[in-house]
């Protein structure tokens, strides 16, 4: 384990769905630490809690149980509005179904973030540019979104991610919805981005996809049952 | 966000769903139009009323006519001569002299000159007309005294009147004109008055007279004795109440207590225009109103339909940063953004009625296009879309986002 800083922790956190009137445990306390630089899979078979766990990371959600740092700061002393700031400020999603605006183009989608940043950077036109260039994407910056391929569809999604320059980009299937050849481009973009320095959380049930990863936390039925 | 990129994005969903957005855009529009246009008719209406209140005497008049006896003094009618010229003498008696009494006739007569005739009123009158009525002389002169004595056959004729008579830039003064085969000489014009309305002259109805004196009118073409109209005229308002109190006196004694007479102010008229207006303005307010209150729910019912479709962009925007606030002013911006459109639209459209009414509508019928209305229509709307966004907007905000990028 690097000493390098430490961007979220949890510490035996849980997470219960009332389903009916039974209760549902998504996530079962679950210890861990993910710092500057990584790239960690999240890797499990549907319904095993991974997803529940890239909410939680994410500030979608807030745990049942334990407590959720970013930065140092516990989650529970942090107000939603303020969440939502982190969100816009540090946070990058990928989805998998890319979720990207339909009425909107490519460079106006890719902007969207910083529409909601605290702050809006003066430059930001030129970060959108940045941003796409990044993905390849420049050449399609006019273009909407059902004009363009899948793969192309999550360069994009890639690209809004990046936008805000978030010290954690969270990937949840970012591959589901792609054919094996575009998902191996997409996940060299994932490799590339790490070597770079990126800090890189990536959800996937396929253990080809998190073989990429250099950290591989296993989850099953809720729990943790390996990390390494 | 601000609000101007909010409802430019505002109108770009409303571009995406064009026939659901006109739909809606069409129900504020209705809304805007019937309020302006409502408003409209009311101040032309008014505007009349008024205009035609000053111009038939101001607050210091007070006209008197004849009235219905009631049923149970029926049989003592006899005993009143009515309104006659004996009454003006004795009010003349009872009040100050700078009291105007001006004793009346109308009369339906014809007024014939070379083949050319004009059927109008003419009435029978003192000078004192001039000032109760607030008639000015052009050109000419007002009655003599000695032509008020002894009936004599001259007239003083109004603007329109001399133009249907005399061919244009004839000479009018000391010309002759026929009143029943009887000639009169002309010895004054009355001044033109004109308030115009688009084509309408409201004030037309005094040029469209001619005066001859009282006691003509009576012996001569008449023949009852009885007079239409006593109406008095005090300098100030202050004295209206003892002045009319003291016509009344005087005129049932001159009466023989039967009450075949009737003092009214115009005080009494202008408290009936503003009950009048007052009733007019709750009565088109509630109308429009509720035009309004049904374009408010179109807009709601269109906002919510419109979240039902965007749950995941909801949910997108909350995952990228979006807080709550956010949301909500997103979607209270297309809101107001639909209902903006409506009201300038519908502003538009009524200013182009108004107009198109002011052409067709007879005149005294027609609409005013008013300042307050376009500004009080337009608020309407606006608020009227904040209002209707509310609800719509405040559950959008509250949407949960791992729900909402579930949804499908």
């Amino acid at each position: 384990m690097s000493d390098a800083p430490e961007v979220v922790r949890f510490e035996r956190v849980a997470k219960r769905y009332p389903m009916g009137d039974s209760v549902v445990d998504a996530l079962v306390d679950a210890s861990f630490t993910i710092r500057e630089g990584e790239f960690v899979s999240i890797l499990g078979p549907s319904g095993s809690g991974k997803s529940t766990l890239m909410h939680l990371v994410g500030f979608l959600d807030s745990p049942t149980e334990g407590e959720i740092f970013f930065e140092g700061r516990p989650l529970a002393s942090i107000s939603p509005d303020q969440r939502a700031c982190i969100r816009a400020e540090k946070i990058g999603f990928v989805f998998q179904a890319f979720n990207l605006l339909p009425r909107m183009d490519v460079r106006a989608n890719t902007r969207l973030p910083l529409t909601y940043h605290p702050v809006p950077p003066i430059n930001a036109a030129a970060r959108v540019d940045r941003a796409l260039e990044l993905v390849d994407m420049m050449p399609r910056a006019d273009h909407r979104p059902g004009q363009l391929s899948g793969g192309q569809r999550q360069r994009v999604a890639i690209a809004r991610a990046l936008v805000n320059e978030p010290r954690i980009l969270l990937a949840d299937e970012p591959t589901g919805n792609l054919d094996s050849r575009t998902a191996g481009t997409i996940l060299d973009l994932f490799t590339e981005l790490n070597r770079q320095g990126r800090t890189i959380v990536l959800v996937t049930h396929d253990a080809n996809v998190a073989a990429r990863s250099r950290r591989q936390i296993h989850v099953m039925d809720g729990r943790i049952i390996r990390d390494a | 966000m601000n609000l101007f990129s909010g409802i430019l994005n505002g109108l770009g969903e409303i571009w995406a769903h064009k026939l659901r957005s006109f739909l809606t855009v069409l129900c504020v529009l209705l809304g805007v139009m019937s309020l302006v246009l409502t408003t409209g008719f009311m101040e032309g209406f008014f505007q009349s009323w008024k205009i035609s209140l000053a111009e038939k005497g101001g607050l210091e008049k007070i006209s008197g006519q004849a009235k219905r006896v009631g049923k149970v003094r029926e049989p003592f009618v006899a005993l009143s001569s009515g309104y006659a010229l004996d009454d003006e003498r004795a009010l003349r008696r009872a009040l100050p002299d700078d009291v105007n009494v001006s004793p009346e006739v109308d009369l339906k007569v014809e007024l014939k000159r070379r083949g050319k005739d004009y059927y109008r009123r003419v009435q029978g009158v003192k000078n004192d007309i001039l000032a109760a009525n607030r008639y000015e002389i052009a050109k000419g002169r007002a009655f003599s005294d000695l032509e008020i004595r002894d009936s004599a056959d001259v007239i003083i004729l109004g603007t329109d009147a001399v133009k249907n008579l005399f061919d244009p830039d004839a000479p009018v003064l000391g010309e002759f004109v026929e009143l029943n085969g009887r000639p009169f000489r002309v010895i004054g014009v009355l001044k033109h008055y004109e308030s115009l309305y688009g084509d309408y002259n409201w004030l037309d109805f005094k040029n469209r007279i001619a005066f001859i004196p009282v006691t003509t009118a009576l012996a001569k073409i008449n023949g009852n004795r009885q007079l239409t109209w006593l109406n008095v005229r005090t300098t100030e308002v202050d004295r209206l109440g003892a002045t009319m109190d003291t016509i009344e006196n005087v005129l049932a004694s001159q009466h023989r207590l039967v009450d075949d007479f009737e003092v009214l102010s115009n005080e009494e008229q202008l408290d009936s225009f503003a009950q009048t207006r007052a009733n007019f303005v709750y009565f088109g307010g509630g109308i429009a109103g509720i035009s309004l209150l049904v374009s408010g729910i179109g807009i709601m019912n269109l906002m919510l339909a419109s979240i039902n479709e965007r749950v995941r962009e909801i949910g997108i925007r909350k995952a990228l940063g979006a807080t709550g606030r956010n949301i909500f002013s997103q979607f209270i911006a297309e809101a107001v953004a639909l209902s903006m459109l409506g009201g300038v639209l519908g502003v538009g459209v009524a200013v182009g009625a108004i107009t198109a009414l002011q052409e067709l509508l007879p005149p005294g019928r027609q609409p005013v296009l008013s300042g307050s209305a376009f500004v009080l229509g337009f608020a309407f709307s606006v608020g009227v879309g904040v209002l209707a966004g509310l609800y719509p907007a405040l559950q959008a905000s509250k949407l949960d986002p791992i729900e909402a990028l579930r949804y499908e």
